[in-house]
């Protein structure tokens, strides 16, 4: 299977090190490992690291920049600010909502594309294709499709669905435009999903389902018994990986509803204090919240669902 | 156009490098000194919203012996144009000269310091110039910190046929009240902007204001404002919004509507009202709907009350950070001529700030005599939205409040009222 | 296995095929819409009275067609750029032992999972000092710091499959360990190092959020951005027309190298996260 081409073998093929005293030799792969990292370490600090640490100062003022005069030290105000207010708890759930339900969709359809995709054995090429442009397409350009094609006026969604009236406006209620960014979102990632799941899915032995079929199980009995925990790693990582991005869903919802119908999610309201607002002071108070849930989500992700990310990337 | 010989992006960074660290590298920033540092004409650097090329033309008509105009466009939208200016402005970003600015913002910047002083006879023949609306909008603290370009006014359009049906007499000026139940009783809709955007903020200031009432007093006093929307008058503006929200006149796609969404509703088999600026008239090809739109005085919000209509439009300011203060200064006066409102108004269809402006023959025959005259008197009364270093959040948060328009009722404004309160305190996230 | 095709997949393959390609077919049919007809309302899917104006449009507009030379440009800048400090970094984490690695990997994995939104003010501060807000480089070092877990990710996975007996056979034929690397090992990563551009050069492509905020003139501006700068016969709403098919023409290239590289991107994006 040509999406495994990178991992067969590679156990045999890693070497373990690090048992044994320091030598001449070993001191000096340190020193390469260091210089060898060090460019991208370096890079990848100063883009983020320094920031934050910014986002935490001014965090602690109240501080709009157009009211520089009016700057005031207020200690954690804004973090209490932030955290009493409804407004980000409803954005909170949003964001957690999009990123359920949508990771959960993803899970189911993306599980059926690559069994669909396992089986195939015509047209590989033009499958790949296909599922590769989604995936490569621009987000915002997604988002606009997708809004045209709910809009009341230039979109075809209403009179291809039976059940919907003709004047159906999508973006005028909360669950209907929620539904909208989350099919715009659903659309885009799920062949990601489906690539991640279909690696797992060739790592599947085929002799032992066979032999759970010689045993007599259903398919169903197969899936659930055999392939799925068979594939357990390859799911988990998906799921880290798409939760991630789906908690930071920022593009959809900007260019289709403009966090108009409560759509609103935490990147946005963070969006739209620090940049449209310019309330560097709270904005950067939720800032510093965003990255710190994304750390929580990570952390309890990794934990509760106990994704072995080392064993994942073959880190051993 | 020499900034844009220079273009290509190579030699451009490489120059960048090259040239003296820090502020210097800054200040040749973005087009404008780089290419022609030490030689030629100085270039003001004018950022304009975007638009058919008025603006551009102005800009080419202005340039003299002494510097050259040259145009950088914003974004589409004015949010985002304020955000961009904003930012920059901060920064002391000296690549900006000129700068088209959105009324409901001209108070923000001028309280922050980022425009820079007009002298006081050009505020005086600028003021005598321009519309009273387009001058008190302009105005901030009693001085004039931007030079008005033009001038946007919403009026009543109609469907001349619709309102026959309905055996309206639209000679006399009309309430909200009245058109709803002329649209609902005879299956037509009502085109207004009530998305949550900036627009939603403009049809609630005018209803407000036509029953007397104002959103913010006393705005001098920046965060401290007095809040007045919860007063009859907002009271009042909330009842025609959920009046219309509630009947049958209200179009389908109201609680995502637009300028152009309502627009569309108006030209469709639906469409009997809607209220829109100025260049909607061209909107419909040169059929206009088969002749069958009438327009008149913007609805009253309270039966007797003259109504106030939207005021839009934009602004020129110079920038306090620009290198060429004296010769962006000087440059408005040309900017904002008569001749050159009219250049822009044929070029946009975006009318004249000022009488002479409309009194140019280029700009009489954009319209029919009836309408640039209904024109000229709704910006006469025209009421602007109220200056505040602190409108965004003032308009943010009554959008939050306010919208979906369905959800609109009597306890809207008092709800509202506390809700910019606390925004304005700082003490709840917008 | 069954050689046959059962029914059920060849469903499941026309179902994934609408799926992928709706959408797309919707946004081109779009673009061929004329802008009267967009303005007025048209919910059918297909255009009554098709039209190349927009296509007319949007190459005769300069500030687009800038606009792509910027992606381009930028997307490849960082492509390359964020793809050589990847392989060395990928290199040492695969290959050699030493302190710090540990840091290397949790930041790698913070970074490929921040909030991009949370940096932008402070991007932009940062930016105005240096002298990079609203220039190429400006976005190139984000893009690249933002790439670099993917492509380490990625290029550290297609690195442990190398062969390593013969680095180490060079090696003892008294090679250092550098020489090692560039003369046997890079040669042997190419496809690796391939993969990983491809996927840093999608990034770039589709950024956002920060080609929004540290840009101001076309002097830098990339396609996304630039998309909410049209405006049409409506002051309040952009050309929707003109807007599908500046979506078109910016996905063209996306499928071009979809088309070419199929093999290549799927592989890479599986190496990197699933390890079985």
């Amino acid at each position: 299977m040509s999406t495994v081409v990178a991992t067969p073998g590679a156990k045999d093929t890693k070497k373990k090190s690090g048992a044994g005293a320091m030598t001449d030799r070993s001191r000096s792969e340190d020193r390469l490992g260091m210089k060898l990292v060090a460019p991208a370490v370096v890079l990848m600090l100063l883009v983020t690291a320094w920031p934050m640490l910014q986002a935490l100062y001014l965090s602690m003022f109240r501080y709009r920049l157009t009211a520089p005069d009016d700057r005031e030290f207020i200690w954690f105000s804004n973090y209490a600010t932030v955290l009493s207010d409804g407004l980000f708890w409803q954005d909170m759930f949003n964001t957690v909502l999009i990123m359920v339900v949508t990771v959960a969709v993803e899970l189911v359809i993306g599980f059926a594309f690559a069994m669909v995709m396992h089986k195939v054995i015509f047209a590989r090429g033009v499958i790949r294709t296909s599922i590769l442009i989604p995936y490569g397409i621009i987000t915002v350009v997604s988002a606009f499709a997708w809004q045209f094609a709910f809009s009341l006026n230039n979109g075809f969604v209403n009179s291809w669905l039976p059940f919907v009236e003709d004047n159906f406006n999508w973006f005028g209620g909360h669950w209907s435009a929620m539904f909208a960014i989350m099919v715009s979102e659903i659309w885009k990632t799920t062949p990601f999903m489906a690539l991640l799941l279909l690696a797992g899915l060739s790592q599947v032995s085929e002799d032992m389902i066979e032999a759970a079929q010689v045993d007599g199980a259903t398919w169903w009995q197969r899936l659930w018994k055999v392939i799925l925990p068979n594939m357990r790693a390859a799911i988990m990582v998906a799921v880290l990986f798409r939760a991630l991005d789906a908690y930071r869903i920022f593009d959809n919802i900007f260019v289709m509803t403009r966090g108009a119908q409560e759509t609103e999610s935490v990147s946005f309201l963070t969006y739209r204090q620090v940049i449209e607002q310019v309330q560097l002071g709270l904005g950067s108070a939720l800032s510093v919240l965003l990255f710190l849930s994304v750390l929580l989500l990570a952390y309890l992700i990794v934990k509760l669902f106990n994704v072995d990310l080392a064993a994942a990337r073959g880190e051993g | 156009m020499t900034a844009r010989s220079s273009r290509h992006p190579r030699t451009r960074q490489l120059r960048r490098w090259a040239a003296p660290a820090g502020a210097l590298t800054l200040a040749c920033g973005i087009l404008a000194g780089c290419s022609g540092d030490g030689s030629g004409t100085p270039e003001l650097v004018w950022y304009t919203n975007p638009d058919a090329g008025g603006q551009a033309a102005v800009a080419e008509a202005c340039s003299t012996d002494d510097y050259t105009i040259t145009t950088q466009v914003l974004p589409q939208d004015a949010g985002q144009q304020r955000i961009q200016l904003a930012r920059r402005l901060a920064a002391g970003d000296t690549g900006i000269d000129l700068m088209s600015l959105d009324p409901p913002y001209t108070a923000e910047f001028a309280d922050a310091g980022y425009l820079a002083d007009i002298p006081d006879d050009l505020q005086q023949k600028f003021s005598e110039q321009g519309f009273e609306s387009a001058v008190q909008s302009a105005t901030w603290e009693d001085e004039l910190v931007v030079a008005p370009f033009w001038s946007n006014v919403q009026v009543l359009w109609y469907r001349k046929a619709f309102v026959e049906k309905a055996g309206l007499d639209m000679s006399q000026p009309v309430t909200w009240e009245q058109i709803i139940t002329a649209a609902s009783e005879n299956d037509g809709k009502i085109g207004v902007q009530a998305n949550k955007y900036e627009g939603y903020s403009v049809w609630v200031n005018a209803l407000i204001s036509g029953a007397g009432g104002q959103i913010a007093t006393g705005t001098d006093a920046g965060a401290e404002a007095e809040i007045t929307i919860d007063s009859d008058a907002g009271r009042a503006a909330a009842d025609v919004i959920e009046t219309l929200a509630d009947s049958e006149a209200a179009p389908d796609d109201l609680s995502v509507s637009n300028e152009g969404t309502a627009g569309a509703t108006f030209g469709s088999d639906a469409g009997a009202f809607l209220v829109n600026w100025t260049y909607i008239w061209g909107n419909y090809g040169d059929d206009q709907l088969g002749g069958d739109i009438g327009f008149a005085r913007y609805p009253q919000t309270v039966e007797g009350e003259e109504s106030r209509p939207p005021y839009g439009g934009i602004g020129i300011g110079v920038s306090s950070s620009s290198e060429h203060q004296d010769l962006a200064v000087g440059a408005l006066e040309c900017l904002t001529s008569p001749e050159n409102q009219a250049l822009n108004a044929e070029l946009t269809g975006n009318m004249p700030s000022s009488e002479a402006g409309y009194a140019q023959p280029a700009v009489q025959e954009l319209f029919p005599a009836e309408l640039i005259a209904l024109f000229q008197e709704s910006l006469e009364s025209a009421a602007p939205r109220t200056p505040s270093p602190y409108w965004s959040d003032i308009s943010g948060a009554i959008q939050s409040i306010w919208h979906p328009p369905s959800s609109v009722d009597e306890d809207t404004p008092g709800e509202s009222s506390d809700f910019i309160g606390e925004v304005l305190q700082g003490r709840s996230l917008l | 296995m069954k050689n046959k095709t059962s029914i059920g997949t060849w469903i499941g393959f026309v179902l994934i095929m609408i799926w992928c390609l709706l959408p797309v077919v919707w946004i081109i049919s779009l673009s061929f819409k004329p802008v009267e007809e967009t303005a007025a309302g048209s919910p059918q899917f297909l255009p009554k009275d098709a039209t190349l104006q927009n296509y007319k449009d949007i190459l005769a507009n300069d500030d687009f067609t800038r606009a792509l030379l910027n992606s381009f440009g930028i997307a490849m800048i960082s492509t390359v750029l964020a793809v050589i400090f990847a392989t060395l970094a990928a290199y040492a984490i695969a290959r050699l032992e030493f302190r710090g690695k540990r840091f290397v990997l949790s930041l790698a994995l913070a970074i490929a999972m921040f909030p991009v939104v949370s940096l932008v003010g402070p991007l932009f501060d940062m930016w105005r000092t240096f002298g990079l807000f609203n220039t190429w480089p400006g976005l190139i070092i984000p893009y690249m710091s933002f790439t670099l877990p993917l492509a380490i990710w990625t290029l550290s996975a297609f690195f442990r499959e190398i062969p390593w007996e013969m680095e180490q056979a060079a090696q003892v034929d008294g090679a250092t360990s550098w020489q090692a690397f560039r003369k046997v090992i890079v040669p042997l990563a190419a496809p690796g190092v391939f993969t990983a551009a491809i996927l840093t050069f999608f990034f770039a492509w589709n950024e956002f959020v920060l080609a929004i905020s540290l840009t101001s003139t076309t002097a830098s501006r990339t396609v996304p951005a630039q998309l909410s700068y049209f405006v049409g016969p409506d002051p309040f709403n952009p050309p929707y027309g003109q807007l599908a098919t500046a979506s078109v023409v910016v996905t063209v290239p996306i499928i071009i190298i979809v088309l070419l590289f199929q093999r290549k991107i799927v592989a890479g994006l599986t190496s990197g996260a699933v390890k079985g």
